[in-house]
């Protein structure tokens, strides 16, 4: 019996993997399958071990083998060396083996967790695009592919070229939230889809809080981008702080429900990110610069508006009052800075300039 | 003696001619209508009856028999009073005989319309217009309305209409006294439009004002999106006081629907300013599109050639939103029933507004919206694919803050704003001369590769902004025609980069939706 299918075993067991590293720390997986009939030797509960015993068949894992084989998932056990190492360590309570969809290269590199709340704002999703595009290049993006935030880091990082990495809270046969497939589909192309859980998993209330220690755990920081007082965010910040890991937030508005969470992390020591090279700073990495562009030959209309946004947002109305141009053209001077990406629509109606 | 009077009916807006026919026999005392009458012709007889004997003439005690031809089709309203009480005196020989006691000749070329009071008056009828022009077009040369009905009657040329006010008066005309014929009018165009609200009370939300200017001047479909108390209401409002003023022959289609259903003003007699047709979103169907047992027009075809406002969109029931779909393409509703099929004209342009989400404040700059993802997502399903598709402009429109309330400026008056509309509508009506389409929004591909050419500056902006704000490809054509709308509004011939440039500001929905 080689290890790795030993770890099979103990994943296809469905116990949970608390209960199964807790079995571990007294025995090693081969002699818990050798003398597993021998109670002495290691201690739980009746219903793990019914569990255990009821999936310690070798025909059973041979059929779970192949059933992954003709399904296309790959796997990878603790008994392998492309385990990620930085999960394998007490406080993640690493997963027996970790199913996953893509290239799981993508986590040898060096890891920044992006994630937040699910209802975003438009400034959340600004936020997490703008630094999400800068970090990309320097790190692997890991989130947990939720609508909101994390959804936006994974496209950003997507669209920026980079490496993201996506931990599911459910089985790959099931991704949730099905409003996000589409991106499952891209990540598993581009970047790598990951879940501790067997495939058929359904999602529950209890495995998305789970899987944010492994998200947190294969990173070396935890930005957090918006989060409200009660977050999901924040059990992946407080599973990153238990790891000794780092915890960045993006500061918010004080009076704003989505910014409480953010700016507590801040309050309570989270590092405070404003744009992304504060994280690469702080790790001291540089990013390969990227291509000048090239400068952009603006007309004398949108030339006096950027001016005019650069001294601060501006709503459409205010600009009219101010630019004394006609409305026909300020839409047009508008609509141009927006195509060349140099100005963004913070809410509806209200410009500023995209730095 | 036999009597034969020529009265006309309406199906749909199609008019057939219906023959009065009453016979009056020895035999009990009795008074029978037949021909498929609906129940306001049955108790025509009591109308007749009383109208007849207050008018100062006998009423017969024999037995009556009212036959309406053709027997086999369905007859409605109150229409055939006049025609049936001038049966029972011609043929009692009170009226319309000459000394042989034949009938006389000139009862054949009338065709008489009117209900009667009790008192012998003839009162106001619904559908004279149309009756008036599909009587023309069949080769009627004479014919008898009430007066109430005149000011109608009096833009229909080819035609000698003869109002007239009570039963006596009728049978004057029969008899051959001098008949006084109505004065035909010309229709008078341009007047001024009765809007409740006016764009210079509209304070800031000059990107929303623009895009209403676009709208009206192309006919574009607009969706405005914005939180509660932004103002959306009030900009719809404005809008027919901007409506580029009807053409001579828009006038007279729009004013035949209303004629038909009974919405049309006695005073004026005609429609010269764009409907402005606002449906609660509790109205049905039916009501919507048209319909019934009498295959009646509905709240789409009451907004031919004008404005159809649905305030507060998502709030509709889905069916009653997505039976639009058609008529919005084809500019015409179907209704078809068991009895008939009618169709009606429905060349509108759509007007919404909708909240960008259930609490109203997604992407608000001074509130923080509470809903989840999904809940947004359900809210925004509520309008299909299909739908948002046939709508041009998308705009968002946020709350004014105090400052802008208070502060006096000097903005446009809505009277400025429908010049530049009108201008640029004559543009459009020059260039699509003899085709079916009247303005931007209607072009077929054909035309919008022939008027929408784009220069090499125009093409590039356009490529951009789909890669840059990732538009979806059902943008592309949305695009054009606004922009060639744009441009008509500057009096450019051709579309710049500049007019794709602000063309694409108004596709809001498109890029949030990514």
């Amino acid at each position: 019996m080689i290890l790795s299918d030993i770890y099979l075993w103990l994943s296809y067991s469905h116990v949970p993997t608390s209960k199964i590293n807790k079995i571990l720390e007294h025995i090693s997986p081969t002699e818990l399958w050798n003398s597993f009939d021998d109670e002495s030797r290691y201690r739980s509960d009746d219903k793990t071990i019914n569990a255990l015993k009821r999936t310690r068949n070798l025909e059973y894992i041979e059929r779970a083998k192949l059933y992954l084989e003709t399904n296309n998932i790959k796997y990878v056990t603790r008994a392998d060396p492309i385990y990620p190492v930085s999960l394998a360590q007490r406080e993640t309570d690493p997963p027996p083996v970790l199913y996953y969809k893509g290239d799981i290269r993508n986590l040898s590199a060096p890891s920044i967790a992006v994630v937040g709340t699910r209802r975003a704002s438009q400034y959340g999703r600004y936020v997490s695009q703008k630094i999400v595009d800068g970090l990309a290049g320097a790190f692997t993006i890991v989130s947990g592919m939720a609508a909101g935030i994390d959804g936006y880091a994974h496209a950003a990082a997507l669209s920026a070229g980079g490496k993201t990495a996506a931990v599911l809270g459910s089985g790959l046969f099931n991704p949730s939230p099905i409003s996000n497939i589409k991106l499952f589909d891209e990540i598993c192309e581009k970047g790598v889809v990951l879940s501790e859980y067997t495939p058929d998993t359904h999602a529950s209330v209890y495995t998305f809080p789970q899987r944010n220690r492994i998200i947190s755990g294969l990173c070396k920081g935890t930005l957090v981008v918006e989060a409200a007082e009660r977050s999901g965010a924040l059990i992946t910040a407080d599973c990153a702080l238990e790891q000794g890991r780092d915890v960045f937030a993006v500061p918010g508005d004080i009076d704003k429900p989505r910014s409480v969470g953010t700016n507590k992390l801040i309050k309570s020591g989270g590092i405070a990110v404003t744009c992304a090279e504060d994280i690469l700073e702080y790790y001291s990495v540089s990013t390969p610069p990227k291509a000048e562009q090239k400068t952009l030959a603006l007309d004398f209309a949108e030339q006096q508006v950027l001016d005019i946004l650069s001294e601060g947002e501006k709503s459409f109305d205010a600009l009219v009052m101010t630019c004394g141009m006609t409305v026909p053209e300020l839409n047009t001077a508008l609509s141009s800075l927006m195509i060349y990406g140099l100005i963004h629509q913070k809410a509806k109606n209200l410009y500023c300039v995209s730095k | 003696m036999l009597a034969k009077i020529q009265s006309y009916a309406l199906n749909g807006l199609d008019g057939y001619g219906v023959a009065v026919e009453v016979d009056i026999h020895p035999g009990l005392p009795g008074f029978d209508v037949v021909g498929l009458p609906d129940t306001a012709i049955k108790e025509s007889r009591e109308r007749v009856r009383s109208a007849v004997k207050n008018s100062g003439y006998d009423f017969t005690a024999r037995k009556i028999t009212v036959n309406l031809a053709p027997a086999n089709t369905k007859k409605e309203g109150p229409v055939f009073d006049l025609a049936i009480a001038l049966g029972v005196l011609v043929s009692t020989e009170q009226a319309g005989v000459d000394g042989g006691r034949k009938p006389l000749a000139a009862l054949n070329e009338y065709v008489f319309l009117g209900e009667l009071s009790l008192s012998g008056a003839v009162t106001r009828i619904n559908g004279v217009m149309p009756m008036l022009i599909a009587a023309r077009e069949k080769g009627v040369k004479k014919m008898v309305i009430p007066r109430a009905n005149a000011n109608e009657a009096r833009y229909i040329r080819g035609i000698d209409v003869y109002p007239v006010s009570t039963l006596r008066e009728a049978v004057g005309l029969i008899n051959g006294e001098v008949a006084e014929v109505l004065e035909h009018s010309d229709v008078v165009l341009g007047q001024t439009t009765r809007a409740s609200e006016n764009l210079k009370f509209v304070k800031g939300q000059y990107a929303a004002k623009r895009a209403l200017e676009i709208a009206a001047a192309g006919g574009h479909n607009i969706l405005m999106i914005g939180s509660p108390g932004g103002g959306k209401t009030m900009l719809a409002k404005c809008l027919p006081g901007i409506l580029p003023d009807m053409t001579e022959e828009e006038a007279l289609e729009t004013t035949k629907i209303h004629s038909v259903a009974a919405i049309l003003d006695a005073e004026r007699g005609i429609v010269t300013t764009r409907p402005f047709r606002s449906p609660h979103h509790t109205t049905s169907k039916i009501a919507l599109t048209g319909g019934g047992p009498a295959a009646k027009p509905g709240e789409i075809s009451y907004a031919h050639n004008g404005v159809l406002f649905l305030d507060e969109m998502p709030e509709y029931p889905r069916a009653s939103l997505e039976i639009l779909r058609q008529p919005l393409e084809d500019g015409v509703v179907t209704v078809s029933r068991a009895a008939r099929t009618v169709e009606y004209p429905a060349n509108f342009m759509l007007v919404a507004s909708m909240n960008p989400c259930p609490c109203g404040y997604y992407g608000s700059a001074t509130h923080t919206c509470t809903c989840s993802p999904s809940q947004i997502q359900k809210y925004l399903s509520r309008i299909s694919g299909p739908l948002l598709d046939r709508i041009d402009l998308h705009i968002e429109v946020d709350e004014v803050n105090y400052d802008d309330l208070t502060k006096e400026t000097d903005t446009e008056s809505s009277e400025c704003v429908r010049e530049r509309v009108n201008m640029a509508r004559g543009i459009q009506t020059a260039r699509y001369v003899g085709s079916d389409v009247h303005c931007n929004a209607q072009m077929t591909s054909e035309m919008i590769k022939k008027y929408c050419a784009l220069d090499e500056k125009g093409e590039k902006i356009l490529q951009n902004a789909f890669d840059k704000l990732g538009m979806s490809a059902r943008a592309y054509t949305r695009i054009l025609k606004v922009a060639r709308t744009i441009a008509d509004l500057e009096g450019s011939d051709n579309i710049h980069a500049k007019h794709i440039a602000e063309a694409v500001m108004y596709r809001s929905l498109d890029k949030a939706v990514k």
